[in-house]
């Protein structure tokens, strides 16, 4: 089966399931295939040079079987998982990898894909972990070095004209995936976090301008189907790293409360902040991949207060939550996750503050455990009731 | 171990290693003096010299949080500080050094003073904290998220990537120096507005000058350490990281590097070895088992000499400097070699290039290692990330054959001595198979 | 709401506690769960009705709690432990900040304030710490569990076991009974271990208020010495520590029904029989 015929929800759930089948019939156009890893390596910079970008991501039920050998188990398991199920040839569609330097095992994982899979095209950009003036000019070095790595490889050059038609596509995507986000602060929402997370996971499996066409068929059913998700006692935000699958929000919906928004790399980090009109239009896209995706992966400055810093490092979220009256948070993290791990404590006092009632949930990539996580949610939910 | 067992000794240490204890402890003492006194004070992160040097020539006296974790370990505190951290709300996986330093920081908060049974006299309370973006990601938010118990600045000193680019000659190494420069320059300002001074620099170059003669005199006692047998055993080596890391801009730190490399030269003029026999020489990654060191004894007695290890603890290799640099230039420069030289020297040699675990293969060639041992941490991530992979380029391309034991930088019980001697006989078979292999294949060794 | 029954049953890994209650408490019954988890369910609520002398559908509301909660046949809500503990100790101590619940697979903490939960933690991932870990090291010692508590506080020297993982304490006690230590010092060096676990997950809720301490290794004296020179206080202790969810669970289905009748809705009830839980 093919997904010409295939429209809206029923679209985003097929590549949902099936998350190469776009990449393999392009492939088969002709198309390039670029694999991208996490939210930072700039996608207008990938379509500018005509490849379709390509998410890759773990799965949660497929067993690690090959790449244990090469990666230590005491890893993201979602990185394991990663390369594993490119080490089984899952994604023998794409033609090159682009990583960054989001996190630790990101920039040392990608080392070992380079190694084991020998893509034609394979390239690591290197970013600060700070944001300040000289990491911005920094960074800009490190993009344009992955540029001529791309122009070198494909043997055609990319314009500023070019950029700054790229980036007016991706601004358009991402105010239709803010479009999308607002049908959920109607209550009950007009449509559930799992179904969400299928369109964004969706999303980053297919090319730009069509997955727009896709979103807005979708805004288009969602506010006239007559059968959204219903009432629900409780409204919830999910915060943490990134989910592969749907398993753990369709958990939670199981229960008498909706995701109604979330804060995590296949959601609202990866399509929130547009890249702003610059007249070199990379210092837009230096600005909005280095500064404004909120992942704890960054450092911010310290403020002079601890006080000031939290508010300036969460602030968001305090509107996140008044936006899509947010009833309570659920901080979630696989295990083995740094960057989130050191948050916990400082978020869980934040939303203290603020009046939120925020729950931790650790979970180890398996569904394993679902009836244990599944009890935590339980009581967090009789709690905020 | 029992203390019965440690009588017998097969390792020949180095008289010259009698010097660092007092240096630890003159170290610790001088954290808790500076709080006394009223003198600023950091917790600070290793940093491959450079901040040191900015921050003992601003007059600021850095203790380590890292190095403070192997103390409270080796003590039996670490427990009890990983609990209070657990308690805190921080999740369990999380590095074992970070996890002990929030626990005693957390205790110290709440006490209001140095926990009376801190080991070393403690760590006083901080002016301000120093991450760093080298090597892994915990040592800046650890500090981050200790804002939450002491409300004083941090600062994150931070730095490319460094071994991405495997053209030597690369324009990017310029750039990443110039960018590493900025980030020195801003740390200044951040502790010139601190503290309310201006730098003097000229005794940054001087303790960048000490520092280039300990860096020249540590690498020829590597260069020593090639010499069949090999004279310096790991343990020394281990023995002597913490003046190697933390105290290179100290007279002291060049008195002992001399006076060790007047012994190692000693013993290689006279063939003298390590361990005799010599029967294999074994290359270690990364950190040791701190709590069990005696347990390299037990494998000295089968004739296994530890003959290079650790490789992100290891100075830069020599170089001539680009005239014209600035001393911040000069220092930077430095740290950034320490991950990059180790690329040009595989060029040099026409070496095959391995990216992250290129070290591993150019030492397993130039020590002639006969077999790789590699220590899994269950809380230290960055140490254990390139093991299986550095063990699979080493037997893929040189026929060297590696073997793993689990363990901890801080939890005692994962490492199982017994188990790994156990397989130590298999081992040496495998060494065996392996060492003909490599003569049937025309290796050097 | 004179005349009306409420039940609450609280189906644990091991036992399933039952209580009967209508302007106190009508029926109390404690009976296994079964070797099937949830099997003998049925017949812990038969006795406890047959206590209370009222046939099953007399009873206006069913509460189920524990973690064989699900899929029970004959009840009108499930409700978590956490909530049902919590509301259970509430009733026996009203003064209550802290809840520590040691039961036979899991162990957790509850913070209480206003009569209400506000935070919780939990350890269900494995034995140890739980009174299965007693019960297995009880096996390796050959006592009687029961005799745990009082044999630990003959104590002189209690050890110190570095392991709470339950296969490896196994083998420390194994290996400290052939170097002679006296038992009671053994035991003793368990309940510290095992208390200083639940100590520190409970610390986590930065303790305040009274500390009541619950589930079936409350019944230990020991473990509540060990867990009180933690706490550096006094602990509370049910007369019945096994039967707070169930006593929750009863009071928080009475409530419910309650508010409902106030706001003048008639509450759900659910079609139901008094039949075996299914096992999935």
């Amino acid at each position: 089966m093919t997904t010409a015929s295939l429209h809206g929800f029923a679209k985003a759930r097929k590549i949902y399931e099936d998350r190469g089948l776009r990449a393999r019939e392009l492939k088969a156009e002709g198309k390039k295939i670029m694999g991208y890893y996490c939210s930072y390596p700039p996608l207008e910079l990938i379509t500018g040079m005509d490849f379709v970008p390509f998410r890759v991501q773990g799965s949660i039920n497929e067993a690690i079987t090959k790449a244990d050998s090469s990666i230590p188990t005491i890893v993201c398991p979602i990185i394991r998982s990663s390369l594993d199920m490119a080490m089984k040839g899952k994604y023998d569609f794409m033609e090159g990898f682009v990583t960054a330097h989001s996190c630790d095992c990101q920039e040392k994982f990608c080392r070992i894909w380079e190694h084991e899979l020998k893509l034609p095209f394979h390239h690591y950009i290197d970013m600060p972990h700070v944001v300040r003036e000289n990491s911005f000019e920094q960074f800009k070095e490190k993009l344009i070095m992955f540029q001529k790595a791309m122009e070198a490889y494909t043997g055609r050059a990319l314009d500023r004209e070019r950029i700054q038609q790229e980036i007016r596509v991706h601004n358009r995507q991402r105010a239709l995936v803010r479009k999308l986000y607002d049908l959920r602060k109607e209550n009950p929402p007009l449509l559930s976090g799992a179904e969400n997370l299928e369109i964004m996971i969706a999303l980053m499996c297919m090319p730009i301008e069509e997955g727009s066409i896709m979103l807005e068929e979708i805004i288009q059913e969602a506010l006239s189907r007559g059968n959204g998700p219903g009432e629900k006692d409780t409204r919830l935000m999910l915060w943490g790293s990134p989910l592969t699958e749907t398993n753990l929000i369709q958990m939670i919906e199981s229960l008498n409360a909706h995701v109604v928004m979330d804060d995590i790399c296949v959601g609202t980090r990866h399509y929130w902040a547009d890249v702003e009109a610059t007249s070199d239009p990379m210092d837009g896209i230096v600005k909005r991949y280095l500064s404004e995706i909120k992942c704890p992966r960054t450092f911010r400055e310290s403020s002079s207060t601890f006080e000031e810093e939290m508010e300036s490092r969460f602030g968001y979220l305090k509107d996140f939550a008044r936006d899509w009256h947010v009833d309570g948070i659920l901080l979630q993290s696989v295990k083995y996750c740094d960057t989130h791990g050191y948050e916990v404590p400082a978020l869980k006092a934040y939303f203290e503050k603020i009046g939120l009632p925020a729950m931790y949930l650790e979970h180890e990539y398996t569904m394993a455990a679902e009836a244990q996580l599944k009890n935590r949610v339980e009581a967090f939910l009789e709690i905020i009731a | 171990m029992a203390d019965k067992e440690k009588t017998k000794k097969f390792i020949n240490r180095l008289k010259s290693r009698n010097i660092v204890r007092p240096m630890v402890n003159k170290m610790y003492a001088e954290g808790v003096t500076a709080a006394n006194e009223g003198r600023p004070l950091a917790w600070s992160m290793v940093n491959w010299w450079e901040g040191d040097i900015v921050m003992r020539a601003m007059g600021v006296t850095p203790v380590y949080p890292e190095n403070y974790g192997t103390v409270c370990a080796s003590t039996g505190m670490a427990q009890k500080y990983q609990a209070i951290c657990d308690a805190e709300g921080f999740p369990t996986h999380l590095c074992g050094y970070s996890r002990n330093h929030i626990g005693y920081a957390a205790e110290m908060k709440k006490l209001g003073k140095i926990p009376p049974d801190a080991p070393l006299g403690g760590m006083a309370e901080p002016t301000f904290m120093l991450g760093s973006g080298i090597a892994c990601d915990t040592r800046f938010k650890w500090f981050q998220a200790l804002r939450q118990y002491y409300d004083v600045p941090v600062w994150t000193i931070d730095t490319p990537s460094y071994d991405h680019t495997e053209d030597i000659d690369s324009d990017i190494h310029e750039h990443n120096i110039r960018h590493k420069v900025k980030e020195l320059e801003r740390f200044i300002e951040f502790l010139e507005n601190l503290l309310g001074k201006k730098i003097d620099m000229d005794l940054v170059e001087d303790y960048l000058e000490n520092q280039e003669k300990v860096f020249q005199l540590w690498w020829e006692i590597n260069e020593l350490r090639k010499a069949k047998p090999c004279p310096m055993h790991s343990r020394d080596f281990w023995t002597l990281m913490v003046p190697g890391y933390y105290m290179t801009y100290d007279k002291d730190a060049l008195n002992l590097y001399h006076q060790v490399y007047e012994e190692v030269k000693a013993r290689t003029d006279a063939g003298i070895g390590a361990v005799t026999p010599e029967k294999y020489r074994l290359m270690f990654a990364e950190l040791p088992p701190w709590h069990s060191l005696d347990f390299f004894e037990k494998l000295a007695e089968r004739g296994w000499n530890f003959v290079v290890e650790s490789q992100g603890y290891h100075p830069p290799e020599p170089m001539s400097l680009k005239t014209g640099d600035s001393v911040l230039e000069r220092l930077t420069r430095w740290t950034y070699w320490v991950n990059v030289g180790h690329i040009r020297k595989a060029k040099e040699k026409n070496y095959p290039l391995f990216g992250p675990v290129q070290y591993y293969y150019n030492w397993a060639r130039e020590y002639q290692v006969d077999g790789f041992i590699t220590h899994s941490l269950l809380s230290c991530r960055t140490a254990t990330f390139w093991l299986p992979h550095a063990a699979n380029i080493l037997k893929e391309e040189l026929l060297v054959p590696s073997m793993n034991m689990e363990g901890d930088i801080v939890d005692f019980t994962v490492f199982d001595p017994d188990l790994v001697l156990k397989n130590a006989e298999a081992f040496e078979e495998s060494m065996d198979y392996h060492r003909g292999e490599r003569k049937r294949k025309g290796l050097e060794w | 709401m004179k005349g009306k029954y409420f039940a609450g049953i609280d189906i644990g890994s091991t036992m399933t506690k039952v209580i009967i209650y209508s302007e106190g408490i009508r029926g109390q019954v404690i009976g296994p769960t079964g070797p099937e988890h949830r099997h003998l369910a049925n017949i812990v609520m038969e006795d406890a009705l047959a206590q209370a002398r009222i046939p099953f559908e007399a009873v206006d509301y069913v509460v189920a709690t524990g973690y064989g909660r699900i899929n029970v046949p004959f009840a009108d809500k499930q409700i978590t432990e956490i909530s049902c503990h919590a509301r259970g100790v509430l009733h026996f101590f009203p003064n209550a900040g802290t809840v520590i619940d040691i039961g036979g697979q899991d162990a957790k903490g509850i913070k209480i304030a206003n009569n209400r939960v506000v935070d919780f933690v939990m350890n269900d991932k494995c034995a140890a710490g739980t009174g299965r870990f007693l019960e297995v090291i009880a096996e390796t010692l050959g006592v009687n569990i029961k005799d745990m508590g009082p044999l630990s506080l003959k104590a002189r020297n209690k050890v110190k076991i570095s392991s709470i993982c339950t296969i490896f304490a196994e083998q420390e006690v194994v290996s400290q009974l052939s170097e002679g230590i006296p038992v009671e010092d053994i035991i003793a060096g368990l309940h510290e271990a095992i208390a200083g676990r639940a100590f520190r997950m409970a610390s986590k809720l930065k303790i305040e208020g009274d500390v009541v301490f619950t589930g079936g290794v409350a019944k230990n004296t020991g473990m509540v010495k060990a867990l009180e020179s933690h706490l550096g206080r006094p602990v509370y202790i049910c007369r019945e520590p096994l039967i707070t969810g169930a006593m929750g669970a009863a009071l928080l289905g009475k409530e419910l029904v309650e508010k409902a009748m106030e706001s003048g809705k008639a509450i759900k009830i659910k079609e139901r029989k008094l039949t075996t839980a299914r096992v999935f």
